[in-house]
């Protein structure tokens, strides 16, 4: 682990010289500024470390922050509203949950909040964490967090009557034990959730849900403020586990969380983040913040010294100039060359900074492997030995991508740790027609329409249960989306030279997910599309043949091979902690997804923030993003 | 009596039309491809357990009501409807009637204050280039109108913000607030005013190009007619001929114009909307139809549907007015 985030600290600088090092997940940047681009992170990183004297002790300033996702009136939590400006947003109003990921994307309790842990594995399979909270932890009006607050959040999230708020999904606390009973209102205590004291909580894990690489999280608990939203309630523990008293009722929570002007959903007037919700405009959809002086830190301790954050909605043509006119002082994760060039331009003329790092996902062809004939894992490599990836990612990106060719991420410490591994052990898929022949006559893929055998243009066909089928590929992709325009000016030639047709159908994003999970009129063989890696990224439910993960959505490849289900499989019981174990596993999990290929990955975005001289201190990469980076940020008066 | 029966016939097709479309625009809505819980729902799929996500999913559905057959979804929404509940939006988890006045507020105050702009310069114009048919100012003002007419509005709308926001930076790019402007009565108006001029004159640009053309060729052929002659032959002045005999006659034309202008204050642009980042109308229509969110769409179609047949109407009436010699009779 700690090999892992001495790795991790140099993320910044050792990703832009992997990238230019020749490796095979190379950059495809055609700009000359660009191989330096993410290199500069560390050289910007190094005046913004010179400046921390600067940094001042009382917060103070404010910070417009450019955002091209509305903001929504909506400030619960990403069950109630997930768009992404949102989500942000709650991670800046509610702090202190007991585990948190840190700087390098690494989950760790939180020694701001955790006063100590135990995790204790019982007979019976299940298995019990105990938390203690710090004393001294206050809510922004004053009134002490106790561990209350953090049984609360589970049995309230947990709850049928929440249930009837909105439709919220009321699962917190899905894996523990007694949550069917309790969610079903069977039963008022919450069997596998205790309050052991006034600052100590437990929670049992579910022994089906066990083991699981990730299982820290499952003594992850935030608190909720009980004196708002339940104010005449109280929780209280029993043999059977603890349960809310008093008038707990959904007719309760319809007021206090959801009255759409005084609710706690719409108006989070009590927080414990780093920043206190201030009002949010409806006319302008703009969400101003400001600063929790009740703070105690994040997991390092840090608090905010930005005293204001608005949200402003931007636009992609026109943010840099908004950014050069000063009325948004920061621009997150900018892509595309347009974009790009237009920022660094003002990064040349000294009236911006920029900070840059690589994404945490790809831009993909997603195949559908339960449909003919790309439920061949020859059509499927055949396909990608059509595209010329480095060419279509420098086309797209305008030189601010890189290529993948597996289910990684740039981001991940696997991928760092596996560079040399990575270069010596994947297929890389360089374009190659002949390839693509080899593999497509391989498969059987060697009649013309009449029968005979193929004369090597034209459609080839397959003899399937007796009757000739044509190698037709059906796209499916929406309007006004470059990835599509380019790849159907990239790909159909070298398709159809390769003995296949590509028929390609556009539509709206609605129809197309309709397709993806088999609910709409018709199915296809591939759609592009794109990904990005949860913290928590679990691919043993993504490639799971258990029909459930399928229609359930997480196989959304609708792929039922047993090789990589397996090697998904084996990574899930491994420790959290057992980096030794776990990267063998992930290296041969990556290594059986790149031959059997349900996705092409095309492009991992080279992503920027340009942001105003103003702003000091700035460091944010795509595992900690601008609502944790922004307090160790500040801004000075020019 | 007559106007009377003839505003009950009105009356009644008024009903019977709604319903027509009413029911017209049910079918097509709900039988577009997507699913509008799934959109909802969101993330969730892939957040939650299949057998949760399934359960939340089913739920869902029964209290959205599209657990039921299309015709009871229908009289269920058409009877909601008219006791003024006009459903729940699946994009914002709200009653569509919380979250509907915000933006019909920007886009009344956007397209009111066009208007204004729009007919206190293109109705003189028109007048004046009218009376000086042919001469050069008519001439240039011609070739101006046509010119406004006919650029489309996103190219007007992003030349103004080059010019006038980025080479000159005079207004601001977008939005219809400074950010972080405490600021409220006056001051807070004069904000979203300095906010408004872009858009406002783009939004004017061709108006000013259609309606000017309107009046001048309106007054055209009035102004060829005997009556004005005989005006002109009785010694009126020149000024009481144009303004008080030519021009109430030739407001017929226009007053079919002024009315659709009214009724389309409630209309967003899509367009004014999305390059100037003002949620209105038009925007709000538009990722409605994106996410699925019938309730949102539905009402808004209706409302406009309702606008457009009593806009009829009153256009109707507004010919009586402009002209006596109008009468409202079957």
């Amino acid at each position: 682990m700690k090999l892992k985030k001495l790795l991790s600290l140099l993320l910044a600088g050792a990703m832009a010289f992997s990238v230019a090092a020749c490796s095979q997940d190379q950059s495809v940047t055609n700009n000359p500024d660009a191989s330096s681009a993410a290199a500069s992170d560390a050289a910007s990183s190094g005046t913004d470390a010179s400046d921390e004297s600067a940094r001042p002790t009382e917060p103070s300033g404010q910070l417009v922050i450019g955002t091209t996702t509305d903001l929504e009136s909506d400030f619960y939590d990403a069950s109630f509203n997930n768009t992404a400006t949102n989500y942000k947003l709650y991670n800046l109003l509610h702090g202190y949950g007991t585990v948190v990921s840190d700087i390098d994307g690494a989950f760790v309790y939180d020694p701001t909040v955790v006063k100590s842990h135990e995790e204790v594995e019982n007979e019976d399979g299940t298995k019990t964490y105990t938390v203690t909270i710090n004393d001294g932890l206050v809510w922004s009006d004053g009134t002490p967090i106790t561990a209350k607050d953090y049984v609360f959040q589970l049995l309230l999230e947990s709850s049928p009557e929440m249930n009837q708020v909105d439709g919220y999904p009321s699962q917190a606390g899905y894996s523990l034990v007694g949550y069917d009973a309790y969610f079903a209102g069977e039963t008022e205590n919450f069997a596998g959730v205790h309050l052991v004291d006034d600052m100590t909580y437990s929670v049992t894990v579910k022994a089906e849900e066990l083991p699981y690489h990730y299982d820290i999280t499952y003594a992850s608990a935030a608190p909720r403020p009980m004196h708002v939203i339940a104010p005449d309630c109280d929780v209280v523990d029993s043999a059977e586990g603890a349960s809310i008293s008093g008038e707990f009722t959904a007719d309760l929570l319809l007021k206090t969380i959801n009255d759409p002007d005084t609710g706690y959903r719409y108006n989070p007037s009590v927080v414990c983040g780093p920043y206190m919700f201030e009002s949010y405009d409806t006319a302008s959809r703009q969400g101003t913040i400001v600063v929790n002086p009740n703070y105690a830190g994040d997991y390092r301790g840090v608090k905010p010294v930005i005293e204001k954050i608005i949200i402003k909605t931007v636009k992609n043509d026109t943010m840099i100039n908004e950014l050069a006119s000063g009325s948004v002082d920061l621009l997150f994760q900018c892509s595309g060359a347009d974009t790009i060039n237009g920022g660094l331009d003002l990064v040349d003329q000294g009236k911006a900074e920029k900070n840059t790092f690589f994404r945490n996902g790809y831009g993909k062809i997603q195949f559908d492997c339960s449909q003919f004939p790309t439920d061949s894992q020859n059509v499927r490599q055949a396909i990608a030995y059509c595209l010329d990836r480095g060419e279509f990612a420098r086309q797209y990106s305008g030189g601010y991508a890189s290529v993948v060719h597996s289910y990684y991420g740039l981001a991940q410490w696997e991928y760092q740790e596996s560079k040399t591994w990575i270069d010596e052990n994947l297929e890389t898929y360089e374009k190659n027609i002949d390839k693509a022949k080899e593999l497509l006559d391989a498969d059987g893929w060697n009649k013309n329409a009449d029968g005979s055998d193929y004369s090597g243009t034209g459609t080839r066909y397959k003899e399937v249960d007796g009757e000739l089928k044509p190698l037709v590929i059906e796209w499916a992709n929406t309007d006004g989306n470059p990835v599509s325009e380019l790849l159907a000016t990239m790909l159909p030639e070298a398709m159809t030279e390769a003995g296949m047709e590509l028929k390609a159908t556009t539509m709206d994003f609605p129809t197309l997910s309709a397709c993806i999970s088999h609910s709409g009129d018709k199915i296809y063989n591939m759609y592009n599309l794109a990904t990005g890696f949860a913290l928590a990224s679990s691919p043993w439910y993504y490639y799971s043949t258990d029909p459930v993960w399928m229609q359930g959505g997480y196989n959304s490849n609708w792929i039922a091979d047993k090789d990589l289900e397996a090697a998904a499989y084996a990574l899930k019981p491994i420790a959290y902690d057992d980096d030794e174990a776990w990267l063998p596993a992930w290296q041969n999990f990556i290594k059986v997804w790149n031959e059997k290929l349900p996705d092409v990955p095309l492009y991992s975005d080279e992503y920027y923030d340009f942001y105003s001289t103003r702003l000091k201190g700035w460091s944010s990469s795509s595992v900690w993003e601008w609502s944790r980076a922004v307090l160790d940020a500040w801004v000075v008066e020019e | 009596m007559g106007k009377g029966r003839y505003l009950l016939k009105r009356f009644i097709y008024i009903v019977f039309v709604f319903f027509i479309i009413s029911i017209l625009m049910f079918a097509i809505y709900k039988s577009m491809p997507g699913d509008a819980v799934e959109i909802m729902l969101g993330s969730s799929k892939t957040t939650m357990k299949p057998d949760a996500y399934a359960a939340l999913y089913e739920q869902t559905r029964q209290r959205l009501g599209l657990d039921q057959p299309l015709p009871i979804q229908y009289f269920a929404w058409m009877g909601n409807m008219l006791t003024g509940n006009f459903g729940y939006s699946t994009q914002y988890k709200k009653e569509v009637i919380q979250i509907i006045s915000a933006p019909m507020m920007n886009t009344v105050m956007l397209n009111i204050c066009a208007m204004i702009v729009v007919f206190l310069i293109s109705i003189p114009l028109g007048i004046i280039t009218a009376v000086r048919k042919n001469g050069v100012f008519d001439k240039v003002i011609q070739v101006l109108t046509i010119v406004g007419y006919s650029i489309p509005g996103f190219i007007i709308a992003l030349l103004s913000i080059f010019l006038f926001a980025v080479k000159f930076p005079i207004f601001p790019i977008s939005g219809l607030r400074t950010a972080g402007m405490d600021a409220g009565g006056l001051a807070g108006l004069g904000d979203q005013l300095w906010h408004m001029v872009l858009p406002v004159m783009v939004m004017s640009v061709s108006g000013i190009g259609g309606i000017t053309r309107y009046v001048r060729a309106s007054m055209i052929d009035v102004l060829r007619m005997d009556y004005i002659r005989t005006a002109r032959a009785k010694g009126l002045r020149e000024k009481t001929v144009i303004y008080v005999h030519a021009f109430r006659n030739a407001l017929i034309p226009v007053v079919t114009i002024t009315t659709w202008w009214i009724i389309g204050l409630f209309g967003g642009s899509i367009v004014i909307e999305s390059v100037f980042l003002i949620p209105g109308l038009g925007k709000m229509l538009i990722d409605a139809l994106m996410q699925r969110d019938f309730s949102v769409v539905l009402t808004m179609q209706m409302f406009y549907v309702i606008l457009s047949l009593a806009g009829n109407v009153l256009m109707d009436i507004a010919y009586t007015l402009v002209d006596p010699r109008v009468r409202l009779e079957n």
